[in-house]
């Protein structure tokens, strides 16, 4: 299913996304990063979002300032960066 | 027994803080380690507990809330970021040894802003004097260890807003007794143990650091966090947290937070006030018998020292424990403070209470005292 990958520098960080992210009515899950997004920088978590929710998500996460550092898009051909 | 010895810590918890400790370690793995449900549950749990943390002393940031050790770990890495090796500190001269043996090792040239026990216009005087543009820091107690002695802290950060020097707040004996909001005082860095005032588990400790305050790590190691990278990250609580989190500490933590939240603080600093003006009062009526308390209670909290005229504090501190109760004695990892009373020779014996203490304890350890006196 497509979906949107918001990257966290942390743990801490990707929780607190999900937890504003909540309080705002979306839904975020945060999960491990899958090992081929994070070369170069090794372990992170990420919070998983539907499409229809990221644009209101990023306006609620950047409120916060809880910028994610990368974000992914999921499609049918795989994974693909989206510009910040 | 009778348990006076909360000032080292409060050895009795609220039952919430050890049915979590008990629950951790059944239930939570590490944070930052996995996506299975324990590493979660660590997580959510560690994020809760900063959380809490932020809310009680308004830092601002939950991510700028740092587990430790203790306040001394804490204390370490404050010391350490800002001040470097022979620099220059002011401290009080009520100051433990985990903020003079850190400056020490550093070879830091310390000046001390000295001033008579219970007079804070005198400290604040002296900080007036010593503080500088172009210290490295200023170290300060909020509350004495030894004398419950509360110290200016809030002109003190005050001052050093005034003068652009860096404050380090050592608040282990006021965190959860006394308010302290981190923002509105501007300082660098609060160091907190966990296991006093807040109720958690011995093990725990708190660092909040400023904003844009450069942080020194002490320890290097995994943290969940940029692994290809072989610099610690540059951003916090990661920076600070090398390796497995204490997550029974840190789960009992939080619910010893909340029992603070829960009670009040100033519901609570009343309680530990008014049995430490009782056993002053109490002590004070007995001959031979010096009380280091403050008439005023608004400038003392539960800790108080006293010293009898005929007996040497440590054998005091062992005829009370003779009769099973806990105080603690000698010189309190605080030579500077005993300097400052004109205690150093001497000692004390220090009592300070928690909220778990009753007034009917008070009674029997001022009586204890009595006896043990017109017997010796």
């Amino acid at each position: 299913m497509e979906h949107y990958l918001l990257i966290a520098r942390s743990v801490t960080q990707a929780q607190r996304m999900e937890r504003a992210l909540s309080r705002a009515g979306l839904r975020g899950t945060v999960s491990r990063t899958p090992m081929e997004l994070t070369e170069g920088k090794g372990c992170t978590y990420a919070v998983k979002i539907a499409p229809s929710a990221v644009e209101a998500a990023l306006q609620i996460t950047n409120q916060d300032g809880l910028q994610p550092v990368q974000i992914f898009f999921a499609g049918p051909n795989g994974y693909q960066e989206v510009a910040l | 027994m009778i348990y006076l010895d909360s000032a080292a810590t409060s050895f009795q918890k609220p039952a919430a803080v050890q049915a979590a400790v008990s629950r951790a370690m059944e239930e939570l793995s590490s944070p930052g380690r996995g996506g299975y449900d324990a590493a979660m549950k660590a997580a959510e749990t560690a994020l809760t507990c900063r959380t809490e943390l932020q809310e009680l002393f308004h830092a601002g940031d939950p991510e700028r809330v740092a587990f430790t050790m203790n306040a001394t770990h804490g204390l370490n890495i404050a010391i350490k970021s800002l001040v470097p090796s022979g620099g220059s500190a002011v401290v009080s001269g009520y100051e433990h040894n985990a903020v003079t043996r850190p400056l020490a090792a550093l070879g830091a040239k310390v000046t001390v802003a000295s001033g008579c026990l219970f007079h804070p216009e005198q400290i604040l005087d002296s900080f007036d004097r010593a503080v500088r543009p172009g210290l490295d820091a200023v170290i300060c107690n909020h509350v004495s260890n030894v004398f419950g002695f509360t110290l200016p802290i809030e002109q003190i950060a005050e001052l050093c807003r005034e003068r652009k020097v860096p404050l380090i707040i050592d608040a282990s004996q006021s965190a959860g007794i006394l308010p302290l909001n981190f923002e509105a005082l501007g300082a660098a860095f609060l160091a907190m143990p966990g296991h006093k005032g807040l109720y958690g588990p011995q093990g725990t400790g708190v660092l909040i650091c400023g904003r844009d305050v450069p942080v020194r790590t002490l320890l290097e190691g995994g943290t969940g966090s940029l692994s290809m990278q072989q610099e610690m990250p540059d951003f916090l609580p990661d920076r600070l947290e090398a390796g497995t989190h204490n997550m029974p500490g840190i789960a009992g933590l939080l619910e010893g937070v909340r029992f603070v939240r829960r009670r009040g603080l100033a519901s609570i600093c009343w309680e530990e006030r008014t049995l430490a003006a009782m056993a002053a009062e109490g002590l004070r009526q007995l001959r031979g018998v010096q009380v280091f308390a403050q008439n005023d209670l608004y400038a003392q909290t539960g800790v108080l020292s006293f010293l009898p005229d005929s007996m040497d504090a440590e054998k005091m501190g062992a005829a009370l424990s003779e009769r099973n109760i806990a105080v603690r004695t000698g010189l309190h990892c605080a030579p500077l403070a005993h300097k400052s009373a004109g205690t150093l020779k001497t000692g004390t014996v220090r009592v300070s209470v928690s909220v778990f203490n009753t007034k009917k304890e008070i009674f029997q350890f001022v009586d204890t005292v009595e006896e043990i006196l017109r017997t010796a």
